[in-house]
């Protein structure tokens, strides 16, 4: 069997290989090349494509788009979209972070009844409880406000604590101990020794926590009324159908920063990912 | 032959991990109720010490909450327990005390707008009733903890020791009870949104809330009525199975999809004869950073009659195609799994990739010196490590799929069709969830659904946690 490496064989092999990665990376970059193409159409409308291709560009509708703000105030919903998702981020993450830490290194009465309540909670369905939200909110007086969604998304964030907890649990705990034995306290041996060490995860959790606002459209939907104080993703899905390339350019504009991300913290991406999958 | 041997030797293990896993339980579960009194004993030990052993100052903190650490002149700690306390009972008289009796009673007077009376509002009440049992539980948990002390700082002064003063128990804090600290927020805000609104919905879904009855209407209990409704009532029945059937194979066909179509990128992108891994990886994590809803309504755009492939259809010759028109179930569906095939292979490459750098690859090499095929390989070798690796990712991904709502909510959005009540026939459960009870306010009957999709998801998850090798073999990889 092994023998059996002709050269035509092998080339074959590589073509073969190569074609698929072809028409895989075509069928990934189709639709967003579309779209890319169709923020810089002329006329707005898809009807007017020649196929494929818009049948003029123009740089338009971007124009448009940040001027343009009467109907659609593009600009302010980009900065309320900017400003929950940072605020969300940095609260979520740093409960995140907390929760998985004191799970992974501490050993107390009501640990494991915690993991357990939380895998259940999970499979809940995620907005079945969107309505009681709604009146919690309404009760708090936090719909229309910012504030209100940034306390649900921090909120939400510690629930998903296992990726975090599955990369401390690959620190090693001598080092714990070493510093334990110098007399640092806890809190110490937290702030100096682990989150220095866990920086590719706090940068992952940063990351995901960021993503999940600046692309979620229910929520937001559900407790911003008010037009000036839309998310993007509500903003853009309250488009009127003829606005079309508006729609185009808009989602690529905010689609920039986190494919840029992304593509500088794909490392990252990776081991975030595959840690969660990792044993607990 | 031989395939036919072990798909039997398959099933037989897997009956047999089944009746194993049961037997473990049931023998778990008699041992729990053995046990039971003897632990309850135990765990009450503590209490019958206090009780009988603690002084004169333990009670007055078990009356008065403080009481005892400040006959002990711990000033501050006491101080604090009294503020505790005197917050509690202003809370419990001035609001909770209506709460918890309105949980129960959900509202006796109704309101009247025409002669302006104000009413009860049930839907508040329920919450807010909820809400005190919880607040009742943290005040639970403190008065305990407070007794606890007491008898503490009692057995202390008893023996002669110095009691620990209170800076002393500020600073544990941040040492060894630095996890109470650092849980606190968490918990607060997990409890307030999360299980709160929870506990809520499963109210509800015993409740007769929504259509005709919203406030300013009373709300009552009814039991299982809302259960029995779904499954046997002609209106929601036949609705409820049809869509129920579409689920269960819309998740199983597309976790399997994403799941192998990612490992296959994965080994794809790590064979040895392709260079720029990178850049080619770049494809599926560009289409993996776009945010989902975007390159969802783009698909609806591209499917849609205007859009450019029905135009490179006609362009050809032939004649536009309603991908996601009313009648076109099984495109409609088809393009349904494509799409989400789009949207997940490109984290599960991401996944794969990660899992695959820590395979051992002494046992590839291993392998091909006994000269085991590349399939065998796979299958042998490379199959089993990452089902290993992700069989709890798999099983969230399943219940992720299971519950989709952003596929058909932005493909086939807000159509209602003949033979289904208020959905169509893509829409998954978790659509019809959001159709009943956001869009048309059948708010107990989209709580009990609800239910019924968490005792379904959480049965298949187990029954395959179960099974896989996750499970039984822990130590197999480490």
């Amino acid at each position: 069997m092994t023998k059996r490496k002709f050269k035509p064989r092998k080339l074959f092999n590589i073509a073969v290989t190569y074609l698929i990665i072809l028409a895989v990376c075509f069928v990934f970059l189709f639709p967003i090349l579309w779209l890319v193409l169709a923020s810089f159409s002329k006329t707005g409308s898809i009807y007017s494509f020649k196929g494929f291709f818009p049948t003029e560009y123009s740089f338009d509708s971007f124009k448009k788009l940040f001027t343009d703000t009467e109907m659609y105030n593009y600009p302010r919903w980009f900065g309320n979209t900017l400003f929950i998702a940072l605020m969300s981020s940095l609260l979520g993450t740093t409960l995140t972070i907390l929760t998985a830490y004191c799970m992974s290194r501490f050993r107390f009465k009501t640990r494991k009844a915690m993991m357990k309540t939380t895998l259940v909670l999970g499979m809940f369905p995620s907005f079945m409880t969107m309505t009681a939200v709604y009146i919690l909110m309404t009760q708090f007086n936090l719909i229309n406000q910012q504030w209100g969604l940034i306390l649900i998304y921090s909120a939400g964030a510690p629930m998903g604590y296992l990726t975090q907890k599955g990369f401390f649990d690959t620190i090693s705990v001598s080092i714990d101990e070493a510093a334990r034995m110098d007399g640092a306290s806890n809190f110490k041996i937290f702030w100096r020794i682990t989150l220095p060490l866990a920086a590719p995860m706090i940068v992952y959790t940063l990351l995901s926590s960021f993503v999940w606002p600046w692309s979620d459209f229910i929520l937001p939907k559900l407790l911003l009324k008010n037009k000036d104080l839309y998310t993007v993703a509500v903003g853009l899905m309250s488009l009127d159908n003829t606005e079309f390339s508006r729609f185009a350019a808009g989602s690529v504009f905010i689609a920039v920063p986190i494919v840029v991300f992304y593509f500088g913290l794909s490392k990252f991406l990776i081991s975030g990912l595959s840690a969660g999958a990792v044993k607990q | 032959m031989e395939k036919e041997k072990n798909k039997r030797s398959f099933f037989t293990s897997v009956k047999e991990k089944t009746v194993l896993f049961f037997k473990d339980k049931k023998k778990k579960i008699v041992n729990f109720f053995k046990t039971l009194p003897a632990r309850t004993k135990a765990k009450f030990a503590g209490a019958k010490e206090i009780l009988t052993q603690g002084n004169g100052k333990v009670c007055a903190s078990m009356c008065v909450m403080g009481l005892g650490q400040l006959m002990y002149k711990q000033w501050a700690k006491g101080i604090l327990y009294l503020l505790v306390q005197a917050a509690f009972l202003a809370y419990f008289v001035l609001k909770g005390a209506g709460d918890f009796i309105g949980f129960f009673t959900l509202g006796v007077k109704e309101g009247n707008a025409w002669y302006g009376e104000q009413g009860d509002n049930s839907v508040i009440m329920l919450l807010m009733g909820i809400l005190s049992v919880i607040a009742i539980i943290f005040y639970a948990v403190i008065y305990i903890a407070n007794v606890k002390d007491a008898y503490r700082i009692q057995c202390a002064a008893d023996t002669l020791k110095p009691t620990p003063s209170f800076k002393k128990e500020l600073t544990s804090l941040l040492n060894k009870n630095f996890h109470k600290t650092a849980l606190a927020l968490p918990i607060v805000g997990v409890c307030v949104f999360s299980i709160l609104p929870i506990i809520f919905m499963i109210a509800i879904a015993f409740t007769n809330y929504g259509g005709e009855v919203v406030p300013p209407a009373l709300i009552d209990w009814v039991g299982f009525e809302n259960f029995g409704k779904i499954l046997t009532l002609g209106q929601f029945a036949p609705t409820f199975f049809k869509i129920f059937g579409w689920n269960i194979l819309w998740a199983v066909l597309s976790t399997f999809i994403n799941y192998f179509a990612g490992l296959g990128l994965a080994l794809l992108l790590s064979k040895k004869c392709v260079k720029g891994k990178t850049f080619w990886r770049l494809f599926p994590i560009l289409a993996y950073a776009v945010p989902g809803f975007i390159t969802l309504i783009a698909f609806k755009f591209m499917f849609s009659y205007g859009g450019p492939i029905n135009q490179i259809i006609t362009g050809a010759g032939g004649t536009a195609v309603g991908f996601l028109d009313i009648d076109a179930k099984w495109t409609a569906r088809l393009i349904g799994l494509s799409v989400n095939a789009w949207l997940n292979i490109p984290s599960g490459m991401l996944l794969a990739t990660g899992i695959l750098s820590n395979v051992n690859s002494d046992l590839y090499e291993a392998a091909r010196v006994d000269g085991a095929s590349s399939w065998k390989q796979f299958v042998r070798i490379t199959l089993p490590y990452v089902l290993f690796a992700t069989m709890p990712v798999l099983i969230s991904q399943f219940i992720a799929n299971f519950n989709n709502f952003g596929i058909f909510y932005f493909l086939r959005g807000g159509l209602y069709m003949d033979g289904y009540f208020l959905a169509s026939d893509t829409d998954l459960l978790i659509n019809w969830l959001y159709n009943m009870s956001i869009d048309n306010n059948y708010y107990s009957i989209g709580a009990a659904i609800s239910i019924i999709i968490f005792i379904v998801t959480s049965i298949i998850s187990l029954a395959v946690y179960v099974m896989s090798p996750s499970y039984k073999q822990e130590e197999t990889y480490q």
